[in-house]
């Protein structure tokens, strides 16, 4: 019976869209993290605030979340720009340390994470949600699915082909890139500081507005799903590696498969166990990221 | 230091108010003291900021309830102290080798482990919260509380004040520097971790006699962990007396909102944090300290 789980393509197809999601969430977190060292601990709130929004359009005007999720990313980009331009312009122009920057940049994320949270639970009160959308079977070849699962995976991976085509080819995607590599060099090659950060930004935080959104098409909403995709995402910066794009990717699906399969072997209860037992080992054995395995001496 | 002794001392009498209110608002006083202090020997000295010293908390809760009934409470608090600090022990070198701003991700993620794996364990027990039948008077918890208030502060205040708070900056401001420099970075780094849990562990065995039903969400609830945080921030971070400034602060805003508006709380608590990080790094004392320097030209 267990062998018969472990083969069954409904199970991998469902490990499948769960990394595909995770893959979305992690890019915007290395993005910010990547070009700034800022970590953003309220990314998982932004996945929050897509969702809502999602929800909200659906359940009041029947809006796809299809559309709403354009304008969840939308929405939260403008919050990732506001915040820039406020808060983290000022900051990282201030002639602090490195280490100084990370703490205080963290904090203030932090800060900002609890204030998202808690007016979430003021406003939608605390308990979950969830609706419906184009829930019907679907049967492809012997492996049962839902439309709504096929849709986000089938988005999920054009957005991020998308941003991997952004970064690799457009002009500031690559400026990020340079940006990511060596701070210092790209300045010096007269990379426009400010556009880029701000860009930066925005993309991040949009992307995880959307990611969001697409999410809640699968699963409930609630106030508190921030914490454990910011958790999610930075599993998925630190074994891709820092700026790696790809290595995101390859890690995304990697801790979707690892979840679902761990969840579908023991228990629903234990998720949340497991999220944070990868979290914890990856941290603390494997800080450098997958890619470097072979070469650590 | 004067005003540091005048306040417990102050705070020694509130019992014989007899007001019931009082005493709690004091206990909880005397508790925030004994975190923010505790956790500011670790984070304030070495910069290892800490968000996940409500494991700490929940481990003493933890270890009472199953003790209560069993032994008296002294030797409770005890042996919730030796839990703690042992556990410090166990993770402390693997833990301690990570840095910045993964470090603070690495202990928030362990405490939301734990958090998650006692309730795990709790439910696979079939135990659905836990009771502290017959706890022991307000008063005596009060003053048990009150010198661990008084014992943290003593503490930090030594330590910092030794050869060992000296190496302990020198970690902050420069690891691999202290390191060349001969100061044995790795012991220290963990005396001060142990040293930092072995209080708060103590302070959960006391309040659990005071809340007395446990259950591992509330037990091991982030908010005690960014409250804490939030304190040491609002004192200012590398002074004894800070947390004794900012626990006051707090506490009066946690004592008028907490119980009718908790999420009002949190959203205060959260736009005090990122305003005394980016406004007032050195806390409401150096606020003060600055004014009169200011007045003094």
């Amino acid at each position: 019976m267990k062998l018969e789980l472990l083969l069954s393509g409904q199970l991998f197809f469902s490990a499948l869209v769960t990394g595909a999601v995770y893959v979305l969430i992690g890019l915007g977190l290395n993005l910010v993290f990547g070009t700034m060292r800022l970590l953003n601990i309220a990314h998982g709130e932004m996945a929050m605030i897509g969702a809502y929004l999602a929800y909200w359009l659906f359940a009041l005007w029947g809006v796809s979340p299809l559309v709403s999720m354009l304008l969840a990313a939308a929405v939260t980009a403008a919050f990732g720009a506001a915040v820039y331009k406020g808060i983290f312009r000022g900051l990282l122009a201030s002639n602090m340390t490195l280490v100084r920057l990370e703490a205080n940049s963290l904090l203030v994320f932090l800060g900002i994470a609890i204030i998202l949270q808690n007016a979430a639970i003021l406003i939608f009160t605390g308990s979950p949600r969830a609706y419906q959308y184009m829930d019907t079977m679907l049967h492809v070849g012997g492996v049962a699915l839902t439309q709504n699962r096929l849709i986000v995976l089938l988005v999920a991976a054009v957005i991020g082909v998308l941003i991997t085509l952004f970064l690799r080819f457009n002009i500031y995607g690559l400026a990020i890139n340079a940006f990511i590599q060596n701070r210092q060099a790209a300045m010096m090659m007269g990379v426009n500081v400010d556009k880029i950060q701000l860009m930066a930004f925005c993309v991040g935080f949009g992307s995880a507005g959307l990611a969001g959104a697409l999410l809640s098409m699968l699963e409930q909403v609630s106030p508190y799903m921030g914490f454990s995709f910011t958790i999610i995402a930075f599993v998925m910066v630190i074994l891709g590696g820092l700026g790696n794009v790809f290595g995101g990717m390859v890690a995304g699906l990697l801790l979707g498969i690892l979840e679902t399969y761990g969840v579908a072997f023991t228990s629903p209860s234990f998720q949340l166990v497991l999220i944070y037992g990868v979290f914890v080992l990856v941290l603390v054995f494997r800080p450098e990221g997958l890619a470097s395995m072979g070469r650590r001496l | 230091m004067g005003l540091v002794a005048a306040l417990f001392a102050a705070m020694a009498f509130v019992p014989a108010l007899g007001n019931e209110y009082l005493r709690s608002v004091a206990l909880s006083l005397a508790m925030w003291i004994a975190l923010t202090e505790s956790w500011l020997l670790l984070s304030g000295l070495t910069g290892y900021l800490s968000l996940g010293h409500a494991v700490f908390y929940g481990i003493g809760a933890y270890v009472g309830v199953l003790l209560w009934g069993h032994v008296p409470l002294w030797l409770a608090v005890i042996i919730g102290g030796a839990v703690g600090g042992a556990s410090a022990l166990l993770v402390g070198f693997p833990v301690l080798r990570v840095r910045g701003p993964y470090f603070v991700m690495l202990t928030f993620g362990l405490a939301e482990l734990v958090k998650y794996l006692v309730t795990w364990i709790e439910a696979g027990l079939g135990q659905y919260g836990r009771i502290v039948v017959g706890p022991p008077s307000l008063n005596t918890l009060f003053y048990f509380m009150l010198a661990l208030a008084i014992a943290a502060t003593c503490l930090t205040h030594v330590v910092s004040r030794s050869r060992v708070g000296y190496a302990l900056r020198a970690i902050r401001e420069n690891e691999e520097a202290a390191e060349t420099a001969g100061v044995p970075v790795v012991y220290f780094k963990v005396f001060a971790f142990v040293a930092s849990a072995i209080i708060p562990s103590m302070a959960g065995v006391v309040m659990m006699m005071r809340t007395t039903f446990f259950e591992p969400a509330a037990a091991f609830d982030p908010v005690v962990s960014f409250t804490i945080i939030t304190m040491a921030m609002i004192g200012g971070r590398d002074n004894a007396s800070g947390p004794l400034v900012g626990a006051i602060f707090l506490a009066i805003v946690s004592e008028l909102l907490w119980a009718n508006w908790p999420q009002v709380y949190m959203i205060v608590l959260g736009a005090l944090l990122v305003s005394f990080v980016l406004f007032a790094r050195d806390g409401l004392v150096g606020l003060l300290l600055q004014k009169r320097k200011a007045s003094a030209t």
